[in-house]
């Protein structure tokens, strides 16, 4: 290659340019500084959250109609189903059925609404990382609510979400759904669903992949619990009520699937949606002593077994404080220990 | 001095300004002065957004515009919830959401909350909420398929229903963003 003596004298001086000292470096990190690193999940709180949907009716201002309708479903005669939303309301309590809406915060600065993922190691999953998303968490006994009491102090329950007070909305919302169910041209069934002060503490959603099965797993709880849930059937132009069903003092904790045996969510060949609790798996002969006892049981098995029936947080529980229509009271209902240990639901096209 | 010399000259002078250390440096802050420093302002948002509004892109035996009443029109979304097994779909996606007033900054809470500021004490990413979002026309179905697309051999769909939207909806308030949890 033959260079000019002008290119001569340039080549040097890129390649000085190029090999000057770069001062900024990075540091390497010492394993005591690693330590301290946590990974973290996302925290959310909603603050001062009013949330209202749906109408058919024109407001007072007359402003234009709101639709919100779920359509599509089929009556098992075959008819249409047509779900239209009047009102889908979510507020600070006191809101006297979705009349009043006023703010409400959801989720604590300290005990906020989480997606996060999660080390399996520490549920029971050993080596598999899992979504979560979950609402705020119950909390010691000294430092929560009560689930349900509208006035409830510190230290009377384990609920992290407070109730409100004269100088604080609180964190516990009124929701409800007035929705009009039209089957066929019956549009008769207005159906009224609203619940006070609601908690949902607790809950949560987990995800994983099942490498076995190859095929999304989870784990869902459902807290739920309001002083009062009430239904009601109005007629369609809500002028007329029938009599109110009342649920006071009302408590849901809802398990499906658990780690021992996950929820499946699938959709077959045919299109059709399939959510499968499998049943648990059978113990080999001999795994189990005929006494039942763990002195003559495989221990590993034995304790599998016996996990899975002592723990209580893979059971439902409903508890009812009184259950009325109008005014006719009739008294508590309670299930508890309900364990789901087979449960396979598939959706079906009416239409086909 | 010839040209020659000139541009030697020129050249070894350049390359000793590079050499030379710089004499303007930055000079590291203290804790205490970033400690006061805070981002300013935020982000105001408004939009009107359009989903298949007309119909998509796509024309051919499934999709087409949203004025052939034989086609379906909107967007589609599968996704799969077993290796080699069938696809939940969110199908006809289309509509036309605007908001206005849309907020996003970065807040410091150390205080209020019920009492939970002052051991908060940190900093969050504050979306403030439009206090209505408009929706026209805006529908989606829920459905089970057996292919991810329409136009695949086997094509079988359950619809498990379908979602209308129309006219505001009231959103106040505003939604916090922060750093939680453990590992």
């Amino acid at each position: 290659m033959h260079l000019s003596n002008r290119q001569k004298l340039l080549m040097p001086l890129l390649l000085l340019l190029s090999a000057l000292p770069v001062r900024a470096e990075l540091r390497d990190l010492s394993d005591r500084e690693l330590s301290r690193i946590d990974g973290t999940g996302i925290g959310l709180v909603l603050e001062n959250f009013t949330f209202s949907h749906g109408t058919d009716e024109p407001d007072t201002q007359g402003n234009q109609a709101r639709i919100f309708r779920l359509s599509g479903i089929r009556s098992s005669d075959g008819r249409a189903v047509d779900v239209t939303v009047n009102h889908l309301y979510l507020s600070g309590t006191g809101s006297n059925y979705g009349e009043n809406l006023n703010p409400v915060n959801l989720g604590r600065l300290l005990y906020p609404w989480e997606i996060d993922v999660v080390d399996g190691n520490r549920l029971g999953l050993a080596g598999k990382a899992i979504l979560q998303l979950a609402a705020p968490v119950k909390v010691p006994m000294a430092e929560g609510f009560d689930c349900l009491g509208a006035p409830a102090q510190m230290g009377s329950g384990t609920c992290s979400s407070r109730p409100a007070t004269a100088g604080h909305a609180g964190e516990r919302a009124d929701m409800g759904l007035q929705m009009n169910v039209a089957v066929g041209d019956d549009r008769s069934a207005n159906i009224n669903l609203h619940a006070q002060s609601a908690v949902v503490d607790g809950s949560y959603l987990r995800l994983w992949g099942d490498g076995d099965r190859r095929q999304m797993a989870g784990q869902i709880r459902l807290n739920f619990y309001t002083p009062e849930l009430s239904i009601t059937a109005c007629a369609q132009d809500g002028s007329s009520c029938g009599s109110r069903i009342r649920m006071a003092d009302f408590q849901l904790e809802l398990a499906i699937g658990n780690p021992l045996q996950p929820v499946f969510f699938d959709v077959d060949g045919g299109g059709h949606f399939v959510l499968e609790v499998a049943a648990i798996q059978q113990p080999e002969p001999g795994d189990i002593g005929a006494d039942g006892l763990r002195g003559s049981s495989q221990a590993e098995a034995w304790d599998f077994y016996e996990r899975y029936y002592t723990r209580p947080d893979y059971r439902s529980q409903l508890a009812i404080g009184n259950f009325s229509v109008g005014d006719r009271d009739f008294g508590s209902a309670r299930i508890q220990g309900m364990l789901v240990q087979h449960l396979s639901i598939r959706t079906k096209d009416l239409g086909q | 001095m010839s040209a020659r010399g000139l541009l030697l000259s020129v050249c070894l002078t350049a390359g000793f300004l590079h050499q030379s250390p710089v004499h303007a440096e930055l000079a590291e802050l203290g804790d205490d002065a970033m400690a006061r420093v805070s981002g300013q302002g935020g982000i105001y948002l408004s939009g009107d957004i359009s989903i298949n509004a007309l119909g998509g892109p796509i024309e051919n035996s499934y999709f087409g515009r949203c004025d052939d009443r034989q086609k379906t029109c909107g967007a589609r979304v599968a996704y799969r919830l077993r290796e080699n097994g069938g696809w939940m779909v969110l199908d006809e996606i289309q509509g036309n959401f605007a908001f206005e007033g849309l907020t996003l900054r970065v807040r410091s809470i150390d205080s209020g909350f019920g009492g939970d500021g002052e051991p908060f004490n940190g900093e969050v990413l504050e979306l403030g909420l439009p206090d209505t979002i408009r929706f026209s026309d805006v529908r989606f179905r829920m459905a089970a398929s057996s292919t991810a697309r329409p136009t695949d051999p086997g094509f079988r769909q359950t619809d498990i229903f379908t979602v209308d939207m129309q006219g505001e909806v009231l959103m106040r308030g505003n939604l916090l963003i922060f750093p939680s949890g453990a590992p």
